[in-house]
């Protein structure tokens, strides 16, 4: 289960949230009731849409791209009150900005492959 | 409170973060080979809606507002919102609590990235006034 403070993932029994601490069982018996439209939902889900955003604009633009439709999706469905849904968008939102810092270092790793070994060729010319 | 793993995580990532603004701020991206090409540009010779964004860092770090907006305005604009969520972040890490969260209606992301889609496709419209988004042509 998601903690409805932080979002930390946690054991479905846990009691109280590893991360933040918070008693996880007495959100769970307050009867969920899906917030009106357009309000701002009391559950916090992070949708790592600042993170996707800088995938995109500093990093690995075709990673970064579903990072921001996932982020945007968080949002959509927690203000339709479909918190599962928004717990999984929150998941590949997440894992779409790592793809992207892996693809974004990777790209430096073989470009600094590359000039080394275009430096070290043009020391023996 | 002891220094967690999430505290080890938090310090590397913030000194990484310092250590890319010192890099930034030293060795301008348009002159120096240190920093790898944006990828589309050198495969298909077209701007991504990133393009510039490092050398609008650079440009920023060393005081020039007007030539970062030159670079890339996209990046400028929404260089506050990424500065308030990574201090959001970091903070949250640090002290258990979190800045005032913004909650953006899904409808203002879905508008975002239709926003950073069209500047990226903008950009390459080779004729006025297009071109004035590709990177360094604004009058600056």
């Amino acid at each position: 289960m998601f903690c409805t403070q932080c979002g930390a993932s946690n054991a479905d029994n846990a009691a109280v949230c590893a991360r933040c601490g918070r008693n996880l069982q007495a959100a769970l018996s307050v009867p969920g009731q899906p917030p009106a439209a357009g309000q701002m939902p009391s559950i916090f889900m992070p949708n790592y849409l600042v993170f996707a955003i800088l995938a995109t604009v500093l990093c690995c633009l075709p990673a970064g791209i579903p990072a921001i439709v996932y982020a945007a999706q968080v949002n959509g469905k927690l203000q339709a009150g479909d918190i599962a849904g928004a717990q999984d968008a929150s998941k590949n939102a997440k894992m779409w900005c790592w793809i992207s810092l892996g693809a974004g270092l990777a790209v430096g790793v073989v470009w600094g492959i590359l000039a080394a070994i275009g430096a070290l060729s043009s020391m023996h010319r | 409170m002891p220094f967690s793993r999430k505290h080890w995580l938090l310090a590397a990532m913030l000194a990484v973060l310092a250590a890319a603004m010192v890099t930034l701020d030293f060795f301008d991206p348009a002159t120096s080979g240190l920093f790898p090409p944006c990828p589309l540009r050198y495969l298909t010779g077209w701007y991504c809606p990133g393009c510039g964004s490092l050398r609008a860092m650079h440009q920023l770090l060393q005081g020039n507002l007007r030539a970062a907006w030159a670079l890339n305005p996209l990046t400028i604009v929404l260089l506050p919102f990424l500065a308030y969520g990574t201090a959001s972040y970091a903070l949250f890490e640090i002290r258990g609590r979190h800045l005032p969260q913004i909650f953006l209606p899904a409808v203002w992301i879905r508008a975002l990235f239709g926003v950073i889609v069209l500047f990226g496709i903008a950009r390459n419209i080779p004729f006025h006034p297009f071109d004035l988004l590709a990177p360094g042509v604004l009058p600056h």
